[in-house]
């Protein structure tokens, strides 16, 4: 079954007042945190011109398209049309939110009438998020000791201590993307480098 | 299969001087691979089903598929004396061919792609002006635009506000007329001539025809290309690739009547290559 909870990123790697790219089962997402820390996640397209919003430039809570300017309130709603600074934005033009939460240092995406909340993570901090050009079958292949389907999770030998790892799946285009958590307290260069290693094993293994 | 009223129209595969000098251009027209080549002292266009009928204009060389519906359009201010032609190189964006007119015919963005040169904010608004498609020539027209700027041109000091007009005179070719910072009299004349390489991927050939003795060359051409790649950068990422000509799939405002008038034209005319029909 799909899982209506997607992690598209850390939140570590989305600082206050920018938008980034995310995305959800193939749908391209505007994720962005405003000037005061809150974080949505948008259709990916203004509805103006079509331009991708993740592009686009935040002003307080607000989100502009980088095309022409257009800003789009909490609710993604036009609210102001440079071209036109006098005229009040009919509120039919709207950007489709999608439901977005942070937890445990992780931005989770969902349709937006989702209802319930992601999976907890307790004792895990994040790490980092890879992109990988191989499937999840590869990454089970070279680290049998992780199982799971869209959260990769198991005991791994790092700097010669088993160590607990949550590996977020995010399917893309050209593989996966990997949101990497480890255990709190286990040292985070030496587990960064256990993630490289482990995407070069997988990519090699996926392309043999 | 393309429609025949899109292979009867004349498109630009080369630049004229780099063929004369013996240069080859292997390329593609319309998903069509082709190869521009020069042959027995004259430009040759050819493709898969032989030659296709070749002009040559504004320095570049034009080719048409099909049977031509018409003569290729004039450029009158480009034979006046005085003026430079700068051809700027060729630009290849990954969008279609419409998408990069109609950018070419955009004044809104350049507040914001544009920045600190031809727009700035807090001068973001677009005043009311006039779009036809003229009966005479079936081209599409915009008059009485414009717009502040900061630095109109390479030739401008400062801020201004420049008149514009534009026209569309063939599917895949826009042209401008702008006020000439150093000859108020006159006008700059910009253009874009685009290769459909394929209905999402096009070569874009900035020109200009410009009253501006001193500036050097180099200098001008630089200045255009980094408009130029602005654009590209909104160009590649806006989506679908295709140009919706049904309304619906994008909302258009007063600012956009040339945009409108554009995708209009090009519907009526059946001119429907690199445009999306139906809401996807
Ligand atoms: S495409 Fe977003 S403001 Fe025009
Ligand atoms: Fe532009």
């Amino acid at each position: 079954m799909t899982p209506r909870w997607i992690a598209t990123g850390l939140s570590q790697d989305l600082p206050k007042a920018v938008a980034m790219a995310g995305h959800w089962q193939g749908q391209d997402l505007a994720v962005w945190r405003s000037a005061t820390g809150r974080v949505q996640a948008w259709n990916d397209r203004c509805p103006h011109r079509g331009m991708r919003l993740s592009h686009g430039f935040v002003r307080g809570e607000t989100l502009a398209c980088i095309y022409h300017g257009w800003v789009y309130g909490a609710d993604g709603v036009c609210k102001h049309i440079p071209a036109h600074p006098a005229l009040t934005p009919p509120a039919t033009i709207r950007v489709a939110a999608f439901a977005c939460v942070e937890q445990d240092g992780v931005i989770w995406v969902a349709p937006a009438d989702t209802v319930g909340a992601p999976v907890a993570l307790r004792g895990l901090q994040p790490l980092r998020s890879i992109s990988l050009t191989c499937d999840v079958a590869a990454v089970l292949a070279v680290e049998p000791a992780l199982s799971g389907g869209d959260a990769l999770r198991g005991l791994v030998q790092i700097g010669g201590q088993a160590c607990e790892v949550c590996l977020l799946v995010q399917h893309n285009a050209a593989g996966l993307t990997l949101h990497a958590l480890c255990a709190v307290g286990v040292d985070r260069i030496a587990a960064s480098r256990w993630v490289e290693d482990l995407r070069r094993r997988a990519e090699r293994k996926g392309a043999a | 299969m393309i429609a025949p009223e899109v292979l009867n129209e004349w498109y630009p595969v080369a630049m004229a001087a780099h063929i004369r000098a013996g240069q080859r251009r292997v390329t593609q027209l319309l998903g069509q691979p082709i190869t521009v080549a020069l042959q027995g002292g004259a430009i040759v266009v050819t493709g898969q089903g032989g030659a296709l009928h070749v002009t040559e204009a504004f320095g570049h060389v034009w080719a048409c598929p099909g049977t031509p519906a018409h003569p290729l359009f004039p450029i009158p201010e480009a034979l006046e004396t005085g003026r430079r032609l700068v051809d700027v190189g060729v630009v290849r964006v990954k969008c279609s061919p419409l998408r990069a007119v109609e950018n070419f015919l955009d004044i809104a963005h350049f507040p914001f792609v544009h920045t600190d040169v031809l727009g700035a904010e807090p001068h973001t608004e677009v005043n009311r002006y006039e779009v036809q498609i003229r009966e005479d020539s079936d081209e599409v027209w915009a008059t009485k635009v414009t717009f502040y700027q900061p630095q109109a041109a390479k030739s401008a000091e400062g801020g201004i506000v420049t008149q514009y007009m534009y026209r569309v005179p063939a599917p895949t070719a826009a042209v401008l007329y702008k006020t000439c910072p150093v000859r108020p009299d006159a006008w700059d004349v910009i253009g874009i001539f685009v290769q459909p390489l394929s209905e999402d991927l096009c070569d874009v050939w900035p020109w200009m025809a410009l009253y501006d003795d001193t500036t050097p060359q180099a200098d001008l051409i630089a200045f255009q290309q980094m408009i130029f790649l602005q654009d590209r950068s909104i160009l590649e990422n806006q989506i679908p690739r295709l140009l919706p000509l049904d309304p619906g799939m994008e909302i258009p405002t007063q600012a956009d009547l040339t945009s409108i008038a554009y995708r209009r034209w090009l519907k009526k005319r059946g001119l429907t290559y690199g445009a999306q029909m139906v809401a996807a």
